[in-house]
């Protein structure tokens, strides 16, 4: 009896740190703004207001634009990175020469703070002085006012954020393919299997656990994406880039923490409420492709 | 493990050596300010009585914060000629301004963070900050009585006085380039479509016409915000009634024409006119790349900086539809505020007294300029300041033909103003349809502030 007790102790004291510092840093602040979400309140007061915040964030008027432009974002930049890292992972696990090289050069993008990327694009994407508009005033063409025009904005954005934050996936990819096993091509080859095909029905298959990975960090990360749209536009012009994140930390910003908490809320459910079905999805997919 | 052990000791040591440096430098610091003072003095009567008495607060530091506009040469000049005469030391810290610093300087006053004395907004934005919580109430200061009483209503709460004013007064208002008006025999318009038609004239003459910032957006509210005169003049009760949530912009005609104008203007701003920033418009008013600037006149000293001959710049208040009413919407300086918790006060106090001795003041306008008319009763601005302030802006004060902004005379202003002026002077939007926008926005800050709007 007295020892089945001891066994059923000993492993909680293992568990109990790392649950405080689960409860106390992730789980508290959760549930405290939840509560806030329901309230109005400044650093020192919290009044209870119901659903107020939320009727409020729901009929802000750059608000259905937003989770619009989130989207957009959270898709755009997901595929973009998911094929064309698939590809230059293909590159790089290839018989080239300066592998190393290029492999570090690829890299290279990720080292630079958010921040830093996002300033010096936008400095080259100048509409009369940036680099990028350089070569084509040059060649006689109208300057392109890449972050001035709505219509052109959230696309730079995302190219930029593409080019970033391509290497990450480029990695994943590169651990994925090299865990392959090589009899598979082998066996392939003597079969008759080309190059496309041995792509298409052996590696595409074999890296889908990266692929996935790929997809959901890349998903969920542009979904909460803010800064590089902060540091390049600031959510403007006008709202044409205002994406949930920044509306929130505008709200923030203004004095009204009750709304903006409500606003982060509402971003933890649909992030969520995309990102939970489509890991079980890909998860699916994943055992259906391996099975 | 017994290396183990002795990085455990070593790492446990270097801790504790941090925690023990850390609460000793703060010791040490707050022992130097509080008894700093006799011990200086004490230092002082020993090799000669006479240095004491003339630097009674030798050994103290005042920790100050403000935005880079404050922390401007004259503000040191003022500050190096105290350390002179008082003998305090003073170590700034820069916040970022904007936003952002609105953020910063919430945060800290909720911690009991601040410095000995910092620079903020008078107006609205204090009213916001609910500023007895941090902030010490100076009505019972000797300097009080210096200041006139547009500026004391901007920082008076609930009968208490907070700030001193920073500076002079400021307008929002056309910031323009002489030469160019000299050049094409152009008049100061009196009249919104005056102003068009200069403008057209200008754009006819290979120029461009009127500068926009859109890369920094706060600046682009300044031809609304500045053009609040024109809403005032024909509107006497629009703040009480906009306060109360009865007058809207939609439904205001003169009010809506703020966010119009804008549009009159699509045709005539600078190419890089959704990048270019506050740093490119000083340089561009100052060299004549741009001829009109819709700015507040806290730009003038830093134009003036690049120009060639400080005559060559002007000022005119937002026109409006009536010729013979063109008046200037003022801003109140930004004000010094005192950490109500600070150790410090007789400090501060003995420096702000120089501060606003004619001594100090006529030293800060000489060595930076003049941002407007002064707020100090009876202080006549020395004739180093530029023409803009003393002759064109002076002109609207002694005609009586100026009128506080509306930020001095309702806490409610809506939160993406700034987004949506830029959004209006892209031409991305219509006018009408921001001040529709603009009015829900007010809504939702009145609801944050507690008032009852339908």
């Amino acid at each position: 009896m007295k020892t089945k007790k001891e066994r059923s102790m000993y492993p909680v004291w293992f568990v109990l740190p790392s649950l405080i510092i689960f409860v106390v840093f992730f789980l508290w602040p959760i549930v405290s703004s939840l509560y806030y979400s329901l309230t109005v309140w400044n650093f020192e007061t919290a009044k209870f207001c119901g659903l107020d915040n939320y009727k409020l964030f729901f009929s802000e008027h750059s608000m259905s634009s937003s989770v619009v432009h989130t989207l957009i974002y959270a898709f755009g930049t997901s595929a973009l990175k998911v094929i064309l890292a698939f590809f230059i992972a293909i590159f790089l696990t290839s018989k080239i020469k300066t592998k190393g090289f290029i492999r570090s050069a690829v890299f290279f993008p990720n080292l630079v703070s958010m921040m830093a990327v996002g300033l010096a694009f936008s400095y080259m994407m100048h509409p009369t002085k940036g680099l990028l508009n350089m070569p084509i005033q040059a060649l006689g063409g109208t300057p392109i006012d890449f972050l001035g025009d709505p219509k052109t904005a959230l696309l730079s954005i995302i190219l930029t954020d593409v080019w970033k934050g391509l290497s990450i996936s480029v990695v994943i990819y590169i651990a994925g393919i090299q865990s392959i096993d090589k009899t598979y091509y082998e066996a392939a080859s003597i079969d008759g299997a080309t190059g496309w095909q041995q792509l298409k029905h052996i590696t595409l298959p074999l890296v889908a656990p990266s692929q996935n990975s790929i997809i959901i960090l890349s998903l969920i990360g542009g979904l909460r994406s803010f800064d590089l749209i902060w540091a390049m536009t600031g959510g403007g012009p006008g709202f044409s880039t205002d994406v949930l994140a920044s509306v929130i930390y505008k709200q923030y910003a203004a004095g009204f923490y009750g709304l903006s908490t409500a606003g982060n809320v509402v971003m933890l459910i649909l992030i969520s409420v995309i990102a939970f079905p489509l890991q079980h999805f890909l998860n699916k997919r994943e055992e259906a492709i391996q099975g | 493990m017994k290396k183990k052990v002795l990085s455990l000791i070593l790492a446990g040591t270097m801790t504790l050596g941090l925690a023990l440096t850390g609460c000793g430098g703060s010791d040490g610091g707050g022992s130097g300010s509080g008894e700093g003072t006799p011990a200086a003095e004490d230092a002082g009567s020993d090799e000669s009585s006479g240095d004491s008495g003339d630097k009674p607060y030798a050994g103290v530091t005042l920790k100050w914060w403000a935005g880079n506009a404050e922390n401007n040469p004259g503000t040191q000049a003022v500050m190096e000629a105290a350390t002179e005469k008082l003998g305090m030391e003073f170590e700034v810290e820069v916040n970022p301004g904007g936003s952002e610093g609105d953020n910063i300087i919430k945060t800290r006053m909720a911690s009991g963070d601040l410095p000995d004395f910092m620079a903020y907004n008078s107006g609205s934005k204090l009213y916001d900050l609910n500023p007895s919580r941090g902030f010490m109430d100076i009505s019972d200061w000797e300097i009080v009585d210096k200041f006139d009483d547009a500026f004391l209503s901007s920082v008076t709460i609930d009968g208490a006085v907070y700030g001193a004013p920073q500076s002079s007064t400021q307008a929002g208002a056309v910031i323009y380039y002489k030469p160019d008006y000299e050049e094409l025999k152009l008049e100061v318009p009196h009249t919104w479509d005056e102003f068009v038609d200069n403008c057209k004239t200008l754009a006819d003459a290979g120029k461009t016409p009127v500068y926009f910032t859109g890369g920094e957006t706060w600046a682009t509210q300044v031809l609304f915000l500045g053009d609040y005169y024109n809403i005032a003049a024909a509107n006497p009760t629009f703040a009480d009634d906009y306060t109360e949530g009865k007058a809207k912009y939609a439904d205001v005609p003169e009010a809506t024409r703020s966010w119009t104008k804008y549009e009159d203007l699509v045709d005539y701003l600078n190419a890089d006119k959704s990048a270019a920033t506050v740093t490119d418009g000083n340089f561009a008013i100052a060299t004549g790349e741009a001829t009109h600037w819709f700015i507040l006149t806290q730009q003038l000293p830093l134009i003036l900086e690049n120009v060639e001959d400080p005559d060559d710049i002007g000022v005119f208040g937002v026109p409006g539809d009536d010729a013979d009413d063109h008046g200037l919407t003022v801003w109140e300086p930004m004000s010094w505020y005192v950490n109500k918790d600070t150790e410090n006060v007789d400090a501060i106090k003995a420096f702000f007294e120089f501060y606003y001795s004619e001594e100090a003041l006529d030293l800060y306008f000489g060595t930076y300029g003049a941002n407007g008319p002064s707020c100090i009763k009876g202080y006549e601005l020395p004739d180093s300041v530029c023409s803009a302030v003393r002759v064109d802006m002076q002109k609207y004060f002694d005609d009586g033909k100026t009128v506080p902004a509306l930020e001095y005379q309702s806490p409610i202003k809506g939160t993406t103003c700034e987004q949506m002026t830029t959004a209006v002077g892209l031409g991305q939007m219509s006018g009408e349809e921001a001040a529709a926008m603009y009015d829900d926005d007010c809504k939702k800050s009145a609801v944050q502030l507690g008032y009852d709007w339908e």
